[in-house]
């Protein structure tokens, strides 16, 4: 299954084709507010305000929300929205879907880089029929992450479908 | 019931690793709830035509937020390490969403970071701290687009 593209050659504002804002393209806005010591907050526009810090791993504070939680949460949301995209295309129901992730950061050269992520996926479904369509919708997703596809590290699937 | 994914990472454990494992949990159409042990659970989600669904926080926002939160934690390590203070910062940034070949993917972000300072005297410094906040720069590192940072410092 492709994703269809609808416009091969997108028209850009200077005419070049891919190198300026087109018409696929889309943009998100974010900001962060320093509060105190080593925290601060996550503003986007019509959408509840995250508390943020720096994790207790390089001297933050416990239990507030970390860029490296976020980094990590932005590839596996991304593949349950795509999941849930091509299980529309595919036409068929599921009762549930989770993803444990877990990011490996790791100490290069140039400091500390994610090296590796594993998300691993459980979708449930009603019957064993529906099996290899979650398995493909999973695989799908996988491919098409945009998130993942942004990132430099390498990500390790691990699918599995449940009946119940 | 959340279960959290630590037991997939034991190989190749070295003492510089650190692991974030995360866990987020379909609730309907495109939504989910995402939970990091510990913390405070976030809602995600793309919105399809229903208002109550737009409040959810998209993989997009995720990705460019912690580009900018990465930015902010390192800005204040360094100014730290270099004995410095400064009175306000925040940091504005966008994310680009393109298509490249059969997909899309985020090939640029653009960072505005705001300082105030009560002395023109901690202005070169700051500037340091800025530079090296965005070259060392964890998360940012870790994304295939280039990142730009723009820095207004002000004295008030």
């Amino acid at each position: 299954m492709e994703i269809p593209i609808r416009k091969l050659f997108p028209r850009t504002q200077n005419g070049f084709v891919g190198v300026a804002l087109s018409e696929d393209t889309q943009t998100y806005n974010v900001r962060v507010d320093w509060t105190r010591d080593r925290v601060g907050k996550l503003l986007i526009d019509g959408k509840p305000t995250v508390e943020v810090a720096t994790p207790p791993e390089f001297s933050g504070p416990e239990g507030i929300i970390s860029p490296e939680d976020l980094f990590v949460a932005s590839a596996a949301v991304c593949l349950m929205t795509t999941f849930v995209t091509f299980t529309k295309k595919m036409r068929f129901e599921y009762k549930g879907f989770t993803v444990n992730g877990t990011g490996t950061l790791q100490k290069l050269e140039k400091g500390y880089q994610f090296t590796k992520i594993v998300l691993n996926a459980t979708v449930t479904v009603e019957s064993e029929e529906l099996r290899p369509k979650a398995q493909r919708a999973l695989e799908l997703a996988g491919k098409y992450c945009l998130v993942t596809n942004s990132m430099k590290c390498e990500t390790e699937h691990i699918n599995n479908v449940v009946v119940e | 019931m959340i279960r959290f994914a630590q037991a997939y990472v034991v190989q190749q454990m070295s003492d510089d690793d650190r692991y974030f494992p995360i866990s987020l949990q379909w609730t309907g159409r495109k939504t989910g709830l995402l939970s990091v042990e510990g913390k405070d659970v976030i809602r995600t989600g793309v919105p399809l035509d229903d208002q109550d669904e737009a409040s959810g926080y998209t993989p997009e926002d995720l990705f460019v937020a912690s580009a900018a939160i990465c930015y902010m934690n390192g800005f204040i390590e360094f100014t730290r390490k270099m004995h410095i203070e400064f009175k306000s910062f925040d940091c504005d940034a966008v994310g680009n969403l393109e298509r490249v070949g059969r997909s899309f993917e985020i090939t640029q972000i653009e960072m505005t970071a705001r300082v105030t300072i009560e002395s023109d005297e901690v202005r070169g410094k700051i500037e340091r701290a800025l530079e090296l906040a965005a070259k060392y720069c964890f998360v940012g590192n870790s994304m295939k687009c280039p990142i730009t940072h723009r820095v207004e410092i002000s004295v008030t």
